[in-house]
This record gives C-alpha cells, structure tokens and sequence, in this order.
C-alpha cells in the first residue's frame, strides 16, 4: 500500500491559482468552492507588512480529526493514506467541518460562494446530482463511494487527491511525475497543471520516492503541525517561503 | 357525557375520540380539538396559539426546504458552519436533560417535596428532546440515512455517535419512567431503577453533547473538558427554569388555582434555592471561561472580545442570569409567584442566548481563509433558520399544553407524606 503524499515548493509557486482552476474543473466544483486553493494573507504590521499566499488542498491527515469525528464513518481514510467520503452515507450533519483545521470541506446546499448567479440554478442537477456542470468529468469516472464527481445533495465534499487518477497507477510506483508521460494521467490535475513545477507528488512511505527525500533534505514542515493531525502534505520553505504559523487571519 | 382524563393506553384515546366524533358531529369535532377541550382552558389556549404558529413556521420551512434546500440557512461552508438551527436543538436537548435532573430529585435522591413536579418534568424532558430532535431532523441533510447509518457505521470514536446514543437512550426510558408514573407505579424497584438509569444516561447525554464541541482542538473556544461539565450543569439550570415558567403555565400563572401540593412546593422556599444555586454555578462557570477567553493570546480565542462587545452577551449575564440570581437569593422575592416567574423566564431566555452565542460564537473565528474571509464571521440568521427555531418552541409548547390537559402532570402518590414547608 502506498502512502500518498504531496510536497509544495512555496519559494517556486507563484500563487497563479492554476491549481486551483484545474481542481475546479477535472473535480466539477462550483465557482468559489475550492477544494484546492491559494490562500493570500497578510502578516505583520507598517513599516514591515508582509503579503503572502499558500497553496492549500486537503491535507489528507495522518490523524485526521474530520474521520474521527464523523458520526456515520462516511469519511474514511483508505489504504492508500487518502481520505474520502462516501456520499452514499453521508448524512450531511457537518460536523467534519467544524472540525477540520485546514477549512478544506465544502457543504453542497449553499448560497453561492461568490455571489451569484447560482450555478445550481443555471444548470440544474440531474440524476440525484446537485447541479449538472457542462464540463463535469464522464459519468463513467464519477465514484460517489469514493467523493468523486458532482456530489448529490446536502454532502459534505472534499479534495480527493484526484482518487480517480492516483487509484489507477501502477502499483509499487515511487512517484507519479507529470513530466513522465507514462504517469501523468495517474497524477493529481493540481500537480499537472503546475506551471512553476512547486509541486511533487509521491509515496511517503517509500525512501526511495523524491517526496520522501526532499522532505528530509529540504526541511519539510507541515501545516498547524502542533494540532497533531499529521499532515501529509509538506510544504518546503527554503529562504523566501513560509508556512503560516496560525490560521491566516487578519489580526491588524 | 363522554370525558377523558388519563387514559389507560392509546386504545382508550381513539377510541374517546371516535365516540366524541360520532356524538357531536365532525364539524364541531374539529373545534372541539382545535380548542382542546370544550370549555376554553389555559392549555386550550396555548394549544391554539402553538397549532397556529407550528402550522404557519413548519410549512414555511417544509416550502423552504423542498423549493430552496439547506441553501436557505445562512451557514457557509467559509462562514458559519452550525447555525441557530443547532443552537436551538442544543438548547433542547440540554433542556431535556436538566428537567431530567430535576427529576431525579425525588425519584432517585428522595427529595420528597420536589414529587409534585415529577411528571411534569419527565413529560416535558420528554417533549422537549422531541421538539430538539426534530429541528435537528430539519438541519440535517439525511435524517433519515442517519437511522441506518449511524447503527451500521459504528464510528465509536465519535462524540456525535454517542450523543446520539445516549439521547436515544435517553428518550425510551423517560417515555418508559412516563408510564410507569401514568400507571401510578412510583416505588416499584422499576420505577426505581429506571429512574436512576435516567438520570445516569442525561448526564452521558449531556456531557456527550458538550463533548461534540469540547473534544475539537482546533476551536480554541470550545475545546475542554470544562464544556461537558458545562453543559451538564447549565442543563440543571435551564430544567430548573422551564419547570417552574410551566407549573404556573398550567394554573394560568395564578398560584391559588394550583393543587395543594404543588401551591406548597411554589410557596416553599426550596425550589427557588436549587434555582439560585444553579444559576450562581452558570455565573461561575460563565464568568471563569471569559476571563481565560479575554486573557489568552491563543490563536483563535479572539472571539471572546467579540463575543463581550455583543449587547446579547449583556442581557444574557447581567439580565437573564444575575437578576434573577439576586432575586432568587433574596428572601423577601424568592417566594413571590411573580419574581419566581420573571426569574424562570429570563433565566430560560438567557439560555437560549447562552446557547446561540456558545454555538454560534465558537466558530466566528474564520477557520483558515486567509484574506478570503479576513476578519470575523458575520452571522445572521436566514428567516428560514428563524422560522425553524418558532416551529420547535411551538412544538414543544404545543405538546405541553396537550400532555397538560390529557394527563394528571401535578399528580403525586397518594401515600405520599409531605415534609412541612420551610418558611421564607
């Protein structure tokens, strides 16, 4: 079994949110409900202000406290370290919401997130989906088992790590490198779609996988580490980056 | 003339009700449910008002819900996750809990002079889950996939599972502890038992309630154990409250119409004792979690200088809970029906706002969205999370008024002997 992870290089990304557009569309989100984002914030204060932003997809925990705490076990995390929902058994009672620390899930019966129209008016869901996207993925690949697709209504839903394509690579394989044309297809639309190349994507529990070298020689650090969820993605910082040491808010 | 008044089972119910229809015609059959009764009666008249007002909010909500959904709420996933929805459904169910624990005084801890408020405080425990439970029901996004997959999935991890359990746990034994008292079984080793089962299941319940929001670390505000003792104890309070607002409720706030042994419970001094006693430790308790609120630098705790700014945060400790406090502490009030029954109401309204600011409050600390949502969360009810709060008070209130007139709530054992009154 692998143990997918990510590592992000914060001094290599540019904070363009092509990322967070390719999510958008092989994951069929609405506008303004991103499973993967970049967050911009600001630190500090006149004369020494700091703008900065960070990518953030789902962190898929180690302990992750959103499986803890979901009273139907509906969110699971699988053998391949990644954590799901089963939209066939949520029950839609938000709770892995409240307690997730990273703020990476998104309830499906809102008003819109960025202030309309509403797209779930506009293209009105069929076939017990919530909305029916004209560039959602071919049903064929929609998994609701598994939180892949257009959800139904009133689930919770979250980043996948694109359980659609890493479930399908090869088994044993150390990396999945967009650059190598035999994996692309088995890597995270994120990962793809980077243009500065700042993210890797691999198994943490292979030594011999790039994540798990640049982890340990770049110094990789993790997210709100001292909440214990064990994250597992790993940002590296290098000279120029940082991690956010608390939640990103504004407290000028 | 046909007339029910404690019936033995539901048989008898429907079957009064069939002969009331066929004797008076369905016409007036109609009226005389609509009024509950045909003379007009306190409880008629709460029924009425109830029926009206859970006829007009719950279809409102149903409209809602089928046209709209849950995009109705103005909870966000980048906001507001639980709403006023789940503040009221707590403020049920610990409400439940605390009437439970009254309760118990007489029936597991032998306070003899609390008996007259028994059954009343078991049926409204019992209501009043109900009332929690269906809003609750009308928050959710699958009620009803929640009854298989609750019990199938086994996520023994979770607070929310056993909250879930020990509610329904809860539920069947007040409604079994009901009848039992609706049979006049008092001192049966029974009813014995299933009165301290009860009151061992309401504070797993409650504590389990409080531990849905204390177990998660990453709400500084919420996070503790202090939270289940919390809940536990500020449950006792609003039981205590919703107890004596309903006794005088029933005789249409008059104590003179009360039956002897209730009037004497009323007119002791010792109710209003508990009563100040459990709002003294919610003062406690309330002043203890701002202090440490106002006075860390924790990351996320900064909703506690909102939370202080809020004028709600005032009139809940200064109105609601230390007025009634002095009142129920002094000698002169604490035995004068109306100081008994302006303290039971505000201390009531100060726990639902309790509730609301706890709930509500604990998430206004954006959850990791940078300059997306920059500052603190702005809440405001949608009409459609009002409209679900008045549908479970009418609920709630509406079943009181229909249990107050079905049944002997006053009702106490024949044998029982009554400690003299302490004088005020």
């Amino acid at each position: 079994m692998a143990k997918w992870g990510m590592v992000i290089d914060l001094e290599k990304c540019t904070g363009c949110q092509a990322c967070t557009m390719a999510c958008g569309m092989e994951n069929s989100r609405l506008p303004g409900e991103h499973w993967q984002d970049v967050i911009f914030y600001n630190e500090g204060e006149y004369p020494s202000p700091q703008v900065k932003w960070f990518p953030r997809p789902c962190m898929q925990c180690e302990n992750p406290s959103c499986v803890a705490v979901c009273p139907v076990r509906a969110t699971y995390k699988n053998e391949d370290g990644v954590v799901l929902v089963d939209w066939e058994r949520c029950i839609g009672c938000k709770y892995c919401m409240v307690a997730c620390p990273y703020g990476v899930r998104f309830y499906t019966e809102e008003k819109p997130a960025y202030g309309g129209p509403d797209m779930k008016q506009v293209f009105k869901g069929e076939q017990g989906r919530s909305w029916n996207p004209p560039w959602r993925m071919p049903d064929s690949k929609e998994d609701w088992k598994h939180g892949v697709g257009v959800q139904p209504h009133d689930v919770v839903s979250k980043c996948t790590f694109c359980y659609h394509r890493v479930s399908k690579a090869p088994k044993g394989t150390a990396d999945l490198d967009p650059s190598n044309p035999a994996l692309r297809e088995f890597t995270p639309a994120c990962v793809v779609t980077c243009a500065p190349s700042a993210r890797f994507f691999g198994d943490l529990s292979n030594p011999n996988s790039e994540v798990s070298k640049m982890i340990g020689n770049k110094n990789g650090v993790r997210l709100l580490d001292h909440l214990g969820n064990k994250p597992q993605v790993y940002y590296l910082t290098g000279v120029g980056g940082a991690v956010p040491s608390n939640r990103a808010t504004n407290k000028a | 003339m046909i007339a029910i008044r404690e019936p033995k089972d539901f048989a008898e119910v429907f079957k009064y009700l069939g002969e009331l229809r066929r004797e008076v015609g369905t016409a007036e059959f109609l009226r005389i449910c609509f009024n509950l009764g045909k003379e007009p009666s306190a409880a008629g008249t709460w029924w009425k008002l109830c029926l009206v007002l859970g006829a007009a909010s719950g279809l409102f909500v149903l409209t809602m819900l089928i046209t709209v959904g849950h995009a109705s709420f103005n909870t966000s996933s980048d906001g507001i996750n639980w709403g006023i929805a789940i503040s009221t459904y707590v403020f049920f169910a610990l409400t439940s809990s605390g009437l439970t624990m009254i309760a118990a005084l007489p029936l597991v801890f032998g306070f003899r002079q609390f008996q007259p408020v028994a059954k009343r405080c078991i049926y409204l425990a019992i209501i009043t889950l109900v009332a929690g439970f269906s809003v609750l029901a009308l928050e959710l996004g699958h009620p009803f996939r929640m009854l298989w997959a609750m019990p199938t999935g086994m996520q023994v991890q979770s607070p929310m599972f056993w909250m879930g359990v020990f509610y329904s746990i809860d539920l069947v034994l007040l409604i079994w502890k009901f009848y039992l008292i609706w049979q006049e079984d008092w001192d049966s080793p029974l009813a014995h038992l299933l009165g301290a089962a009860s009151f061992v299941c309401v504070i797993f319940a409650s504590g389990m309630l409080g531990m849905v929001f204390g177990s998660v670390a990453m709400r500084p505000m919420w996070f503790g154990s202090f939270t289940s003792i919390y809940y536990m104890l500020t449950a006792a309070l609003s039981g205590a409250a919703a107890i004596v607002v309903t006794s005088y409720m029933a005789y249409d706030f008059n104590r003179n119409r009360m039956p002897e042994p209730l009037k004497a419970l009323a007119e002791s001094p010792d109710l209003p004792k508990v009563f100040a006693t459990l709002i003294g430790i919610a003062l406690v308790m309330i002043l203890t979690r701002f202090w440490t609120g106002l006075w860390s630098n924790l990351d996320g705790m900064e909703g506690f200088h909102a939370l202080v700014r809020d004028p709600l945060f005032h009139a809940e400790v200064w109105l609601g809970l230390a007025l009634p406090f002095w009142m129920m502490l002094s000698p002169s009030m604490q035995t004068q029906p109306g100081k008994q029954l302006i303290a039971a109401f505000l201390v009531l309204g100060a726990m639902f706002i309790n509730r609301y600011e706890f709930i509500v409050g604990g998430q206004i600390v954006p959850m990791f969205k940078g300059n997306w949502v920059s500052s603190l969360i702005s809440y405001t009810p949608s009409l459609t999370e009002w409209a679900l709060t008045v549908f479970g008070f009418a609920m709630a209130l509406g079943l009181y008024a229909l249990g107050e007139k079905v049944f002997h709530l006053s009702a106490v054992p024949d044998q029982a002997v009554y400690p003299e009154p302490a004088k005020a």
